[in-house]
């Protein structure tokens, strides 16, 4: 999936929940106010989207740190 | 009454509790979808009386990909929304567990932890999705409390227990509310292979001094899946006071 797809996914759960979209790739989830119920509502959206599901492990969760950790997560995850 | 103008699916409810459960909530304004191995005449008795608002398919609870689309049909049939599931599809047991053969061991690991487990799995995906949802699960006070000739029975219900607390911390945040509903011995089928004076026996411990029946269970049940009361994570005690 695209990168910018994948932010789209990740601004859409964020704004549904009256939060800033994130327009800066290097800010932390948490400074972001992205949190891990959010990552899995990014993944089941992508899920939807692409038809299949996304399996993986809570510890590659756990490596998350900034928006671009998540970005490449998915992209590396849909590929 | 609770529940009104919910989409609900309880498992297993072509016979005993879970027919009530699915009896009682139609009744109550909801639409209900369930499903089980075999139709019964009850299923078409409730299809002839609630029309679109009740829906029956037949569904082996541990295939995972017919679970899923049995669910993805529900959501279309009832408009897109699943409001609540219940797992209330079980087996019994009633050997020790030296003379169990494993076959029957494997057969209620699939049915009373497989099954709900996949389940769960498919209606949090939805509920997520949608902002929130209710889940109740059928445990039994054998999760809790030692009973002899129950000990397969009573590791699936204790497993139940286990995965509500860690699912109320996994998804609680998603407006998403587990339960367990754990009713002592009552007047059932299951209950049926008790002897009179084991039934006796079970009666005089009991502090109110009767078996819970299908009734009071809904009753819980149905407060448990009003997603009206903040209950997140908790085993309720439906057994007159026996673990009291």
């Amino acid at each position: 999936m695209e990168r910018q797809e994948i932010l789209d996914t990740m601004n859409l759960v964020m704004t549904n929940k009256g939060r800033e979209p994130i327009t800066d790739e290097t800010v932390a989830t948490r400074d972001a106010n992205f949190r891990s119920l959010d990552f899995s509502e990014v993944a089941l959206r992508i899920e939807t989207k692409l038809g299949r599901e996304l399996t993986f492990d809570a510890a590659a969760m756990r490596n998350i740190d900034t928006v671009k950790d998540v970005l490449d997560f998915f992209e590396k995850a849909t590929a | 009454m609770h529940t009104n103008g919910q989409n609900i699916i309880v498992s297993g409810g072509s016979r005993g509790l879970g027919l009530h459960l699915v009896s009682q909530l139609l009744k109550n304004g909801n639409k209900v979808a369930t499903f089980a191995r075999t139709r019964t005449p009850e299923m078409d008795a409730l299809d002839k009386e609630y029309g679109d608002s009740f829906h029956f398919a037949s569904v082996d609870a541990v295939d995972a990909d017919k679970v899923n689309g049995f669910v993805a049909e529900v959501c279309d049939r009832f408009g897109g929304r699943l409001d609540s599931i219940v797992n209330n599809a079980a087996i019994g047991q009633d050997q020790l567990l030296m003379h169990t053969d494993l076959d029957t061991i494997q057969q209620i690991v699939n049915i009373n932890i497989v099954g709900p487990t996949i389940l769960i799995r498919a209606a949090i995906k939805r509920m997520m999705l949608q902002g929130g949802g209710n889940i109740c699960n059928i445990s039994s006070i054998c999760g809790s409390r030692g009973y002899a000739g129950l000990s397969v029975y009573a590791g699936s219900k204790g497993y139940l227990d286990a995965m509500t607390r860690a699912l109320a911390r996994e998804v609680g945040e998603a407006g998403i509310f587990i339960n367990c509903v754990a009713p002592g011995f009552f007047e059932s089928e299951m209950s049926s292979v008790l002897r009179p004076e084991q039934l006796n026996t079970i009666k005089r411990r009991t502090p109110s001094g009767s078996l819970s029946n299908d009734e009071n269970i809904f009753k819980v049940v149905d407060m448990v899946i009003s997603g009206t009361t903040n209950m997140q994570g908790q085993v309720v005690f439906v057994d007159g006071g026996i673990t009291s």
